[in-house]
């Protein structure tokens, strides 16, 4: 039976197992922290100290934070819990408060003019436009003066309203190799992602709006905003990524495919 | 045990098909897919299978097993271990139906802010719990034995099952905090927004870790099974045991290095993260010198003479010894990829490129999974009352693993090293940028064809032993000093389990703290598939 302790000081193997992990450690904490940075001019730029703050990862702040961008971005946080609007009254309210949007819209949603299809809309989807207009986020002199009296209940009974027409969608799509390849596949050399992975048919992901049967002029002045950097309540600059490498050509392309099936009244 | 064994190789199958389905959609041979959805779902399946339910599940029954043959003493808590199996198997269900679905095509790697279905994070959670019914059974077997053993040394295989078991258990830690904590609260609904920069650093405590957990039974039988299979003696007893608690002390808190291109966490621990991660390739290398001197023995019994010529002697129609040069093979291929891929600097060319996919396709899929094959294979008579299977289709099965393995690994490599990214659903081959690439990513698939030849001869080979009344006893290697008592410290994990954690706090402990105390580190949930 060894007579060796397993926790003793005296015992060999701990010793020098402890010995050489705590000198490995405070070597590689050393060269990780102290001399490898002061050998970088922006980590030695703020003293030793601040070296190993930022080998720490603690985030700095190379720009201040501007006032103009800061209310560029939007606030809303989508929630999953928008997405289901169907109570009766709130679509009965909804439709009281949406007679201030026909002129545009249309009496049941959708209209001959540019302005967008809102039958069928996603309630998420317009919860989050009509917020966005009313803090600034989106802009538009008509709508924000629009969205800027709407109490929040009124945007919830308006989504629902919208949300419980029915979708302008007029013809069943069949998503083959008919499609144009931007909406299909994207284009992964240009890291543009294909339309229907947000937009319907892959993934209808939350927040992003039911695009068919919207006009097409629309959709075609909203890519060229967000390609160029105009529009940006997209939280996460999905959209301005997307068109930003799209040419004219392609968005006259994808604003056609989406707006093909629109029916005028 | 032998429902483990057979849960893991069919469901392994099975991911060997969308594995290679994968491939096939990717490859020039067909169309764009035009939904990659359905890629994803196959992908997600196909990991979530191959990194958490088929490799727990031969970990749990080959830990038995050892239980059993190593300790000669019947398993203590039998009920408990049937319970951690259907545990297993119904989180196992649990996840392939919500991804069947398309609630969860999120990879086996979680991606928060992306949130599938709770089903899915539910079920993996029930295959950790499962597991942890195993380690807790493995712990208690090995205190019945010192108990009625008092101070004798543990068998060499039980040691290093003890030390995987060890292992998982802490390991696992990281991401089940994960999902406990993060993800579970944002797929519920209970939160909005996820600390998706801290989920990512509590995964990397688990995503290297569980490689060497993956690598543990294979490290096992390299040990423990092959000397004795190709009939010679294991060189070193102690070097089995210092590889086994130095991966116990090395494999887990260096997890970051797959983090090299996360904004939120320091360079510093980044470079502390490499420097760990580096030694984790002395027991590599002592394993691969231990065992190389062990073949050399048996070959030198066999009359092999010279420096080099005794390599002649081996006996090279043992599937065993086949098994074993060819997940040698594939461990040095691997190992010197995995290298690159710790390096901080050198990682930058190939991070998130399809190297990486071949790297660990090579190494776990290659290397470690051969010697799941061999483990079955050996444990079969045993298990199943049978006959030692038969050498000819079993040579050529582990063959085709090989040549399939590097078929479908190499151009991968040479792929990543030229930019391609890894978990797309499609290339477009007529771009002239990425048009004479086209061509490996055909080699891969007839790789991916030849392993699924492989996976089903080895069901087959598995499916029809032939019966005995009388099964030869199974045996483990006996060492060159069989009756050498171990040291202390290499008979106890207490020291070694100790030092895992303190390197854990100095080397996570920090990074954990600081990223879930930054408030803007909080972004919004993308849920996948919720309407």
């Amino acid at each position: 039976m060894p007579t060796e302790q397993n926790w003793s000081w005296n015992n060999a193997w701990v010793r020098w197992s402890v010995v050489s992990l705590v000198g490995l450690t405070i070597a590689s904490l050393l060269v990780g922290f102290v001399w490898l940075p002061s050998q970088k001019a922006d980590f030695a730029a703020d003293g030793l100290w601040g070296a190993i703050c930022r080998a720490a990862g603690v985030p700095t702040s190379w720009s201040r934070p501007s006032a103009a961008h800061e209310a560029a971005g939007t606030q809303v946080v989508l929630d999953r819990r928008m997405t289901h609007a169907d109570d009766a009254v709130a679509i009965g309210r909804g439709a009281t408060l949406a007679l201030n949007c026909t002129m545009c819209h249309g009496a049941l949603g959708t209209s001959s003019s540019n302005a967008p299809n809102l039958a069928g809309q996603f309630p998420e989807v317009i919860i989050k436009q009509l917020r966005d207009y009313a803090s600034g986020a989106r802009a538009s002199s008509i709508m924000q003066a629009m969205a800027r009296n709407l109490k929040s209940r009124d945007i919830d009974d308006l989504a629902a309203y919208y949300a419980s027409l029915p979708q302008a969608r007029t013809a069943p799509t069949t998503y083959d190799e008919s499609l144009p390849k931007l909406v299909r596949v994207g284009d992964p050399m240009r890291n543009i992602p294909p339309c229907i992975a947000c937009h319907g048919q892959v993934d209808q992901k939350i927040g992003a709006p039911w695009l068919e049967g919207m006009p097409r002029a629309y959709l075609a002045g909203q890519l060229a905003q967000f390609r160029s950097g105009q529009r940006r309540n997209d939280g996460e600059a999905q959209m301005r990524d997307v068109a930003r490498g799209m040419t004219d050509d392609e968005i006259a392309e994808v604003s056609y495919f989406y707006a093909r099936k629109a029916v005028a009244y | 045990m032998l429902a483990h064994f057979w849960v893991a190789f069919v469901a392994f199958a099975l991911a060997v098909v969308l594995g290679e389905w994968q491939m096939f959609v990717r490859s020039p041979l067909h169309a764009w897919i035009s939904n990659p959805e359905h890629y994803y779902r196959s992908v997600t399946a196909h990991g979530t299978v191959m990194g958490y339910v088929m490799p727990t599940l031969v970990a749990m029954g080959f830990g038995y097993a050892i239980t059993e043959l190593a300790l000669k003493q019947p398993l203590i808590g039998l009920r408990w271990a049937w319970g951690g199996f259907w545990m297993l198997i119904a989180g196992t269900v649990m996840a392939a139906a919500t991804t069947a679905a398309g609630k969860a095509s999120v990879l086996y790697t979680f991606y928060p802010p992306m949130i599938g279905s709770a089903f899915y994070y539910l079920g993996v959670v029930l295959v950790v719990v499962g597991s942890w019914v195993w380690v807790a059974l493995m712990l208690v077997n090995l205190r019945a034995w010192r108990k009625a053993n008092p101070g004798a040394t543990v068998p060499l295989a039980m040691f290093g099952n003890v030390a995987g078991a060890l292992l998982w258990f802490w390991t696992s830690l990281g991401a089940a905090s994960e999902v406990l904590l993060l993800i579970l609260p944002a797929s519920l609904g209970l939160t909005d927004t996820i600390n998706a920069g801290l989920a990512r650093v509590l995964f990397s405590w688990t995503l290297h870790a569980i490689v060497y957990f993956w690598l543990m039974p294979a490290y096992i039988a390299f040990y423990t099974i092959v000397p004795r299979a190709i009939g010679g003696r294991l060189y070193s007893d102690m070097m089995g045991r210092v590889s086994f608690v130095l991966f116990l002390v090395f494999s887990m808190p260096i997890g970051i290095h797959h983090l090299f291109a996360d904004p939120q966490v320091g360079a510093g621990f980044k470079f502390v993260h490499a420097v760990m991660t580096a030694m984790v390739s002395i027991p590599t290398l002592l394993t691969v010198f231990t065992i190389t001197a062990s073949v050399e023995i048996a070959a030198r019994l066999r009359g092999g003479r010279g420096p080099f010529g005794w390599v002649k002697a081996l006996p090279w129609d043992n599937p065993v010894m086949l098994a074993l040069a060819l997940s040698f093979v594939m461990l040095g291929f691997g190992g010197a990829g995995g290298l690159i891929n710790m390096s901080y600097q050198m990682n930058e060319t190939i991070h998130n490129t399809q190297w990486v996919t071949g790297h660990f396709h090579l190494i776990f899929g290659g290397a470690i999974v051969i010697m799941y094959m061999v483990i079955a294979y050996e444990l079969w008579p045993q298990l199943t009352r049978s006959e030692p299977l038969p050498r000819g289709p079993v040579r050529l099965q582990l063959w085709l693993w090989f040549i399939g393995m590097m078929v479908l690994t190499m151009p991968w490599h040479l792929v990543g090293l030229l930019g391609m990214p890894r978990r797309m659903a499609y290339y477009d081959y007529s771009h002239p940028d990425i048009a004479p690439q086209a061509w490996t990513v055909i080699a891969s698939v007839i790789g991916g064809f030849i392993l699924l030849v492989s996976a089903v001869l080895f069901i087959a080979i598995l499916a029809r032993p032939r019966r005995t009344a009388s099964p030869a006893p199974f045996t483990f290697a006996v060492s060159t000093h069989p009756d050498a008592p171990a040291p202390v410290a290499l008979n106890r994990f207490g020291l070694w389990f100790g030092m895992m954690v303190a390197l854990t706090v100095v080397n996570y402990g920090w990074p954990i703290v600081q990223i879930a105390r930054l408030a803007n580190a909080y972004v919004p949930v993308i849920p996948i598939g919720s309407r």
